[in-house]
This record gives structure tokens, sequence and C-alpha cells, in this order.
């Protein structure tokens, strides 16, 4: 409210009670439920909130004439300011916005005929009724604006907005700090250097810059885009605001580092076998096709191995399972190692290993296959002190990925790689085996 | 709608009003003692008591003028026309008030540990400072629990475990904004105007010691208020009708003892 509002309520009341002779004069922001909840007096008093649903007040038919206050029931804190019990009362309704019982409450100690000049006080009721309103209005909007500037710095995203007119502009702490201005009120355009030089900043600047270049000129423009600042990503979002002009719009800088990191984590734990850390059966069968289906288009070879480790059960049985999972693992980064770097290599089950040999020369499949073999078997595996000599058995199958095949070649590839790991078993162990080539 | 109790042999009405952190179980002891004279009503405060939350306004309760219209309305409801008034610490105030606004509902009043005004002023002792009020102010909203936990034995003033517990358990039912507005509302009070104003019979009772209330507030009341009798209970605690609940039925029995039929 400003500051003249009440006093012109104030001043208003003190010429009622010299026109009226009452001894006590108040103006009575009250909401229909009989709550007031705010008033001004003359003489002045401070105020405490108090209840005239049951005081008789709003039941009787006012003609702008002083009655006898015994027939009412007024609350206590009113009694208190007038230092007793009234004689005669008088109010006079001056419905306010939002406040419909609002009005004059002019109070005499003693029943005495006013002043003559009390029948004009009524003509002060639409006054009244206007300076409580915009009172009301006012106390609203300081209650609005307090609840933005609560929202405005306890949300957990950084906030540029740009006022309607394009020419205001508010920026809160955690935007302020990402472009090292001071919060606040600033001008736009004060703005725009910060904002520009943040994104300059960002790895992917120039794709950023593309992307809001296309829209320059736009007010409806609207967007969300990941700026990244080394290792930390921010989404920004942008939209228009509508308000009081074509121009407002909101910048939300949200971090989103943490929810990046956390889903490229849930996505390698999906795809990757917990023990030995290579990829899982799911996650090489998905690659696996994807890698056929791209070879198909140009009729190259691949290659499939299957790897099992040999008499893997009687080193579990001798040495106990954790010293088997610890074989496993070394099997798996020696394997890995042993292979190229675009060669896939996954856990298939238990203490089997697979790998897909993408786009090989035929003759080097069975040489990887051996380095594979001799990279177990060359130097015994070391578990806490404990020397255990490990082999594995291979079987490899070579396929051509043809176009209109009508069995799918992975299953066709594992299938033989299976059967030669299978006669390399029965054959002593120890050893690779290639499968037959297939003829058409 | 004030979680009110009637009961008793008598035919006139003793209306009894709690105080500060207490319900109307604070008068367990005093009771029997009515029932057996009196019709007695009792209730519990606006924000005190089980549901005492949902009829509490911070802006009616921000002065104790709005407990006072509590009051009158609650007799009005009740039908009573007119009652002996026993009000202890705040309800002391607040039936001042409504007597002064209905003086018809009031015969006589009973006001045990109440006070005006509870910072000092010129020519005038309440017994806190400024500071003591600002600093009572911050360790409750700072930790409402712990500070339950002080000030729980410190009001008591006696070494009474079971009142202790009652009284704490009764302040911790309080929600802790409305505690903490209940005792700036009455703790920043200044009713002294309105004492001389009461034109009713007044029975001051005041503890000998009392860290809420010291014996010069009572002194004052029973000077301020036309024909009021004081009666210094020879005991400490702001509590007297829990823990010196024998030294207070002997005043009333001196002091109401021809009153009740």
């Amino acid at each position: 409210m400003t500051r003249s509002d009440s006093d012109a309520l104030a001043a208003l009341c003190h010429f009622a009670q010299l026109a009226s002779g009452a001894d006590r004069v108040m103006a009575i922001d009250i909401e229909a439920d009989g709550r007031a909840t705010w008033a001004v007096s003359s003489p002045t008093l401070s105020f405490s909130g108090f209840n005239l649903a049951r005081s008789g007040i709003f039941e009787h038919d006012w003609r702008g004439e002083p009655v006898e206050a015994a027939a009412f029931r007024l609350p206590s804190a009113i009694l208190h300011a007038l230092g007793g019990t009234p004689g005669s009362v008088l109010y006079i309704p001056s419905p306010s916005h939002g406040a419909p019982l609002s009005g004059l409450l002019l109070l005499w100690r003693h029943a005495s005929a006013p002043a003559p000049m009390t029948q004009q006080v009524p003509m002060l009721a639409a006054s009244v009724a206007r300076l409580l309103s915009a009172r009301r209005e006012a106390a609203r909007e300081v209650i609005v604006r307090n609840q933005f500037e609560d929202l405005f710095e306890s949300v957990p995203a950084g906030i540029v907005l740009i006022d309607g007119d394009g020419v205001g502009a508010a920026i809160n702490e955690r935007a302020a700090e990402l472009m090292a201005c001071a919060p606040g009120r600033h001008r736009a355009a004060e703005l725009a250097a910060p904002m520009r030089a943040l994104r300059q900043r960002c790895d992917n600047h120039a794709e950023l810059d593309q992307a809001y270049a296309r829209q320059m000129g736009d007010v409806n423009f609207a967007s969300k885009l990941n700026w990244t600042l080394g290792e930390r990503t921010f989404e920004v979002d942008t939209h228009p605001v509508r308000g009081n002009g074509e121009h407002g719009r909101i910048w939300l800088f949200t971090d989103v580092t943490a929810d990046l990191l956390m889903a490229a984590e849930l996505r390698r734990l999906a795809s990757s076998d917990p023990l030995t850390g290579v990829p899982n059966r799911r996650h090489f069968e998905e690659c696996s096709a994807q890698i056929i289906a791209a070879r198909e288009a140009q009729g190259h070879a691949v290659a499939v191995l299957m790897v099992d480790v040999d008499h893997f059960k009687k080193i579990n049985d001798t040495h106990g399972h954790p010293v088997g999972d610890e074989v496993l693992k070394a099997v798996a980064r020696r394997c890995r190692e042993a292979l190229r770097d675009r060669d896939l290599f996954a856990r298939f089950g238990g203490e089997e290993f697979i790998a897909l040999l993408s786009a090989p020369v035929i003759d080097e499949v069975p040489v990887a296959a051996e380095r594979l073999r001799h990279a177990i078997a060359a130097e015994p595996i070391t578990v806490a002190g404990v020397r255990i000599p490990v082999s594995i058995s291979v079987g490899g199958a070579i396929g051509e990925a043809l176009p209109g095949g009508d069995q799918p070649l992975l299953e066709e590839l594992v299938a033989r790689a299976d059967e030669a790991l299978y006669l390399a078993k029965t054959e002593g162990r120890n050893r690779v085996r290639m499968a037959e080539p297939v003829t058409a | 709608m004030f979680n009110g109790r009637r009961s008793g042999q008598g035919r006139q009405v003793a209306v009894l009003s709690h105080g500060f952190g207490t319900d109307q179980t604070a008068w367990t002891a005093l009771r029997p003692w009515f029932e057996a004279r009196f019709d007695v009503i009792s209730f519990d405060l606006a924000g005190c008591g089980p549901q005492g939350a949902e009829r509490y306004d911070f802006e009616r309760h921000g002065a104790l003028f709005g407990y006072a219209d509590d009051l009158i309305d609650l007799l009005d409801e009740c039908g009573v026309s007119q009652c002996t008034y026993i009000g202890h610490s705040m309800s002391g105030m607040i039936g001042a008030l409504a007597a002064i606004a209905r003086p018809d509902l009031f015969e006589r009043l009973v006001l045990i540990g109440a006070s005006p005004r509870y910072l000092d002023d010129v020519d005038y002792t309440g017994g806190f400072k400024p500071q003591d009020l600002e600093g009572l102010f911050q360790s409750m909203s700072a930790n409402y629990q712990a500070w339950v936990a002080g000030f729980a034995p410190m009001v008591v003033g006696v070494d009474d475990s079971a009142v202790i517990a009652d009284f704490s358990n009764t302040l911790f039912q309080m929600r802790p904004d409305i505690a903490l507005n209940t005792s700036r509302t009455i703790f920043t009070s200044d009713l002294r105007g309105s004492a001389a104003q009461v034109a009713k019979p007044v029975h001051v009772i005041q503890a000998a010691v009392d860290v809420a209330v010291p014996v010069q507030v009572g002194q004052w009341l029973a000077k301020a208020i036309d024909g009021a009798t004081l009666d210094v209970i020879d005991a400490a605690g702001h509590l007297p009708h829990m823990t010196a609940a024998d030294a207070v039925i002997g005043i009333l029995e001196q002091r109401l003892g021809g009153a009740a039929h």
C-alpha cells in the first residue's frame, strides 16, 4: 500500500470524527465472513484482528443515523480502544473489492444527540471503499511479489527473465554466478554480453550458435539445448513469457551433469558383465547385429570365436569360487588385450566367452584364435600368490554376410563355432578348431 | 468448538480457563473442589489442546482481545448468564478484558498468576527486559524441543516431575509457530489501562516466587483493581493450581466459599 492511501483513510476517519462528534471512527476492511483484517482509526490505535460476524452490525438496516449500541456485540478490542462500552453506534457500509463487508464504524461513548454534520458522513463511503480497495490490491501485489522473489531464488535453476517490454530483466543468483555478473535487476541489453560470453565458453558453442542463429528475430522461439561447459552440462530452456508485452522471455539454466552421468552409468551397468567388466551377452548380440547389418551391405566376411576355459569346474573345486572368479577376470583381460580394439569381446555365460572379428582376412582368423589360446596357456594365472595353470579351447567359424540369406548369420556362426569348440574339447583341449566352410 | 467440558453439582457456573502451554487438564487437581460446589465449564484456548491449531487465527489471536471475544462467544453459546471466572496466567487478563466488554456475564473473577504487562517499565516491575524476551523468542524458534526442555522446569519452579512432564507434554502438543506467536502476544501485551476498568470483585492469587510473574505484579494488579484481594502463596512456581493445589483450595474456600451454592 502506498503511504498516501492509509494517510488518506486516516484523514477521512479524522474528518468523519470532527463532523459527527463521535469518540472513535474506524475504517475497517472486513471480509465476507466478518473477519476484520485491517483498520485505520481516529484517534489512532494499533490494530489486532477481530471478527464482526456475530456482532449484529451486518444484520441491521442502517439509514445513516446512529442507533443505541446495547443491541450489538462489539469485539473487546474495539471496547478497549473506546475505553468502555459505547452509547451509540453508526455503521456506514463501504464494500471494497474482495472485502464486501468493509465500512466506517462510528462510536459514541454516550447516547446523546449526534452532531448535525453526522448525516453528511455517509457521503464518504465511496471514497473509503475506493481507498480500501486500493490498499487491498497493493497488499496483494506485495504478497505476489514476495512469493515471486522467493520462488525466483529458491528454485534450483538459473533464471534470466526478460521483461515484456524487452528493456528490463532480472537474473537470479544461480544464473548470475554462471555469468559472473550481479544478481537482481538489469537492463536486458546489459545481460546479452555475459550470456553470449557464457555460450562462447561452451565446448559445443559452434553448434549452439548455429541453432540460435536460425531463431533470431522469432519472438515465439522456444528451445531446449544442452550447453557443455567442460565437465558440466546445462540444459538451457528458453521460451516466451506472455506478460505485458511481446518481448517477455525466460531462460532457464538447469545443471544436468549429474543426470547425464547417472544415465551413462546406468547404460554401462546394463550392458556389461559385473564380474569381468567386459560386455555381457545381451550387449554382444545387439552390437553384433548392428555390425553384421553393416557388413551385409558390403558383402564382407565376419568371424565368431567361441572361447571356453578348460577344466574350469576343477579350478573352482580345488581353489574355491572366489579364486575361480579371479581366473575368469584374468582370462577376460588377457583375451581382450590379445584382440584388436575394433573386435567385439564379451562374456557369453559361465566360463564361456565370445569374440566377433569384423572384416577379417580369412587366413587371419585361425591366427587370432591361436593368439587367444597362447595368451592364456603361455603363463599360469597368479591368484593370491598361487600360480594356477589355465588353458582355453577355441572354436571358430567364418561366414560371409550375403544379402538375402535366409538364416540370421550370427545364430549360424555361433552354432558352427560351438560345434568346432566341441571338437577342440574332445580332441584334448588347449587347442583351436575352425569349423569347415559352408558349401553353398 | 472449544473442546469444552461441563460437569458438577452446583447451580452457579464456574468457568476455568487455563494458561499458556497447558490445556484444560491443568485443572485436574482443583476440579473436584469446584464440581462439589459449581456447574463447572472448562475448555481449551485457541492454539492449545488436541485440536487447538484448527481454531487458531494468527490475526484474531495476535492480541488477547481475540481470546476475550472467544470467551464471550463460549459463554453465550453455553447460555451462561453470569459466572465465577477462574483464569490462570494469560487467561487472567483474557477474563478481565471479557468482563470489561460484557460485565453482565461475570459475577467475580479469580486471577491466578496473571500479569497485565511482562516488560519492566518506569515505576513498574514486570519481570522481563526487552533483551530477555528477544532471547526467549529466538531460542523458541531455533529449537522448540530444546526450549521446552529448559522452559518447563523453570516455569513449574518446584521439583515436581509429574507436573513438569504434564506441562512439557501440553507444550509439545502446541504447534511451534503457534506457541511462538502466542508467547509474543502474551509477553508484548500491555493491559495495565484495562485493569482499572474491571468493575467486578477480583481475587488475585500469586505465588511468592514465580519466574513469569514476580510478586510485585500481583501486588500491582490488586492495587489497580478497585476492591481486589491479594493472596500470596508461600511457594514457588507459576503453576500453583497444579503444584500447590491445597494452598489454592484453601484460598478459594476463604474467597469463594460463601459464594457457591
